[in-house]
């Protein structure tokens, strides 16, 4: 045992491939998008406005809105055409349309329309303003009146009870800043850890074929498959809950993302995620047994955890062959734990389904392994 | 020499129909993957987001507000809880994804002429439930507001989505998706292709020695049969799966061809490039699959472009996605002409440009006299 463990460590070590998949580009990774959306909530977003009024009602309105801290106008355009064309040219992502003749209809009561176009091609820029924009509606249609009101002395508590009597407080929970970081970094920087997890499981034993020495390990072990499993497996294990930590603490302890289990609790949830996609990968080699289809195997099936686990895009919504087939990803386990214990501070057993699922992983891998013994024993590599 | 081309060209195509990891990741993948991911994200958006109401209200005014918003497609109220902690219990069994609370004083603040304060609690697992609960309470309050104050609004709103009329999922995240299948196939093709290369110490299946100064023949021959098979392909991608789908798709087909043919040959000399850095077959799947994901962040369709740090924003540049990917929401979904594309265009030909020479270099040390397979071929010769 203590031989295949260190046979091992060797393995990995002499390989500048494994140092690149199981230490730089994990922490690359890691690195990559916490830095990418470190501003959180994105600030600033460019816009334009097409004034065709050029009053001081259309200016004061202007003002009202470059207040705002997501948007910043960066350019006025003198027709809609021009505004349409810079949003095709990546420019702007949206822009306000204040019409000919805004004041002297609103002072009229004529009910002029200000109109907002926003390019929703992309999407989170769009989503995001959402919010805002729903504030400047009213803002655009209040000011008037309020200016009014005031005029007749109404204070500004009356004023406001008047133009908008009900009004919509949101409490986003465990992520009030709507941080986008906190939103997508907790599940795909560990999913970058599981995509490189299955490829190198799959890979390592795929090379014991190609090389020639998958006889002589399964004699190591003394012909006992778990033993060659246990021992490649602890080693890789050893080296991957190495990274694990060092992201749990990264996310956690040093970016202070939310979470409310504290982090003995996400350690185990990666230690169990950990298992699970070496599991996976071991499940997927005895599978398809040649190094090449199983890397595809796990390649594809890596890549499609990012969509499939329902960080971004909710899986109640996919069709519901694809919510049953979501519970074949680790990735949508560790993504429902991680909201369980990290965001929502539940206690782990409260989602006793999905560790028992990440467990199950194992136990399919386990149950496959005659056939990986069969594998390693009697096939020869073919390009 | 153009014998030699020929005989370069003939034989990457004969690699590439007789391997089977190339058919799987240049043929299978390109043809297959876009339709799962099509089909993944085909509902759009998220409807009917369950939710808990706390109406501690419970007059006709606060159930009128329930019952508007539960008319609408993106919330759907699966239960009435006594107080927030039981309605938290909803959350807690993922039952429920917001909780939507209606204070004691709803009804009488709004006879009296105030401020009536309605709360929503969202769960934020998910930034699409958030944005429906919100939209949906926020309409039905403007809504209920404009009947109240029974009062003619000075100044109109209205807000208009552009270019993806549904506010969907798939509408902004399927073209990236499909050019970056394009890209990272070929760079798993190629890395693949070459890899075995080095492996079994053969180049571009010819067993006469090529020369130093054939590495430009080898570099294009390579290409064009990559580019070759990639046309077709293209096409399929990102003219016939869009009009599938019911995705945008507004672009003039010329002019997409027009932009789509320095992308696939940047991508083409850019896998190269990368390639040279393969030592076995299996190598590029190893470091190539993982940039995928963030290829897709770089090229900024999910993170505003305009609000990464410069770093990354200018390490973008250098990679072929990047301009591709806007380019090609900008024709393809926005309806934009070349002229506006002109930007994306220019660099995409510049890294055409810029990874042919890295490709060219690299091929010519791998030609060299004194790098290793060739010296090991020779003295194989020698010793026959």
């Amino acid at each position: 045992m203590k031989a295949i463990i260190y046979r091992e460590f060797r393995l990995l070590a002499r390989e500048p491939l494994m140092w690149f998949c199981m230490l730089v580009a994990p922490l690359f990774c890691a690195a990559f998008f916490t830095t990418m959306m470190q501003e959180g909530l994105p600030e600033n977003l460019p816009l334009g406005v097409v004034d065709m009024d050029n009053s001081s009602t259309s200016r004061s309105l202007q003002r009202n809105l470059s207040a705002f801290q997501m948007v910043e106008i960066v350019q006025d355009y003198p027709n809609v055409s021009e505004a349409r064309e810079a949003m095709q040219r990546g420019d702007i992502y949206g822009f306000y349309l204040i019409p000919q003749g805004l004041q002297r209809k609103a002072n009229r009561q004529e009910q002029p329309t200000v109109s907002f176009y926003m390019n929703y091609s992309f999407l989170v820029a769009g989503s995001l303003l959402y919010k805002d924009q729903r504030m400047m509606s009213e803002l655009a249609s209040g000011s008037a009146v309020r200016t009014a009101l005031f005029a007749r002395g109404a204070t500004n508590a009356q004023a406001m009870a008047y133009i908008q009597p009900i009004v919509v407080d949101t409490h986003p929970t465990n992520n009030p800043w709507l941080n986008y970081n906190v939103y997508l970094s907790n599940t795909i920087i560990p999913g970058m850890l599981m995509l490189f997890i299955f490829m190198v499981t799959v890979y390592s034993l795929g090379m014991e074929i190609k090389r020639g020495t998958a006889d002589e390990l399964l004699r190591m072990a003394g012909d006992r498959i778990e033993r060659v499993l246990l021992g490649k497996m602890a080693t890789q294990l050893l080296i991957w809950m190495t990274i694990g930590t060092v992201i749990v603490v990264w996310l956690y302890g040093y970016l202070h993302f939310p979470c409310h289990c504290g982090m003995p609790v996400m350690w185990l949830v990666m230690l169990l995620f950990v298992l699970a996609s070496q599991a996976m990968g071991i499940f997927m080699f005895s599978c398809l047994p040649t190094t090449r289809m199983g890397l595809s195997f796990a390649s594809l099936w890596g890549v499609m955890s990012f969509s499939i686990c329902g960080m971004s895009y909710p899986v109640m919504a996919m069709h519901p062959c694809l919510q049953g087939l979501s519970w074949l990803f680790p990735l949508r386990h560790y993504f429902l734990l991680y909201v369980n214990c990290a965001l929502d501070g539940y206690p782990l057993l409260n989602a006793w389904p999905h560790v028992c699922a990440l467990l199950l992983f194992v136990v399919a891998a386990t149950l496959l392994s005659p056939r990986l013994k069969y594998a390693l024993s009697h096939y020869a590599y073919q390009a | 020499m153009l014998t030699k081309l020929n005989r370069i060209f003939f034989n990457t195509l004969h690699t590439i129909f007789h391997d089977q990891g190339l058919i799987i990741f240049c043929l299978v993948v390109p043809l297959l993957y876009p339709i799962l991911y099509a089909f993944i994200y085909t509902g759009e958006t998220v409807r009917e987001v369950p939710t808990v109401v706390v109406d501690e209200c419970c007059t006709p005014t606060s159930r009128e507000f329930l019952r508007h918003v539960d008319a609408t497609a993106d919330v759907r109220i699966v239960s009435h809880a006594q107080n927030l902690k039981n309605a938290e219990d909803y959350i807690r069994r993922r039952e429920a994804y917001g909780v939507l609370v209606i204070p004691r004083d709803f009804d009488k603040t709004i006879v009296r002429g105030g401020q009536a304060h309605v709360s929503i609690y969202v769960d934020m697992s998910g930034m699409l439930y958030y944005k429906a609960l919100l939209s949906a309470t926020t309409n039905v309050s403007l809504d209920m507001n404009a009947r109240i104050k029974a009062s003619r609004k000075a100044i109109l709103y209205e807000d208009v989505s552009l270019y993806n009329p549904q506010n969907g999922f798939a509408g902004f995240l399927i073209p990236a998706v499909l050019v970056l299948v394009l890209q990272q196939t070929l760079i798993l093709g190629i890395g693949m292709a070459r890899g075995t290369e080095v492996e079994l110490r053969r180049f571009t299946g010819i067993d006469s020695l090529l020369r130093v100064s054939d590495a430009q023949l080898v570099t294009l021959g390579t290409a064009l049969a990559f580019l070759l098979i990639y046309v077709p392909l293209s096409i399929w991608v990102l003219g016939v799966i869009p009009k599938m789908f019911a995705l945008n798709s507004i672009g003039n087909f010329w002019e997409l061809w027009a932009f789509m043919l320095p992308f696939l040959l940047s991508s083409i000399f850019f896998a190269l490039s990368i390639s040279s850095v393969c030592r076995q077959r299996e190598s590029i799947v190893l470091l190539g699959v993982f940039t995928s994901v963030p290829f897709v962040f770089l090229s900024g369709v999910s993170w505003p472009g305009s609000n990464m740090p410069a770093f990354w924003h200018n390490l973008a540049q250098f990679i072929p996605s990047t301009p591709a990917v806007n380019g090609y929401v900008k024709l393809n979904s926005m309806g934009a002409h070349l002229p506006q594309v002109w930007d994306e265009w220019r660099l995409l030909w510049l890294q055409t440009l810029g990874w042919f020479l890295v490709a060219y270099f690299s091929v010519i040390r791998q030609l060299w006299p004194t790098s290793f397979h060739i010296q090991q071929e020779t003295e194989a010769k020698e010793g026959e």
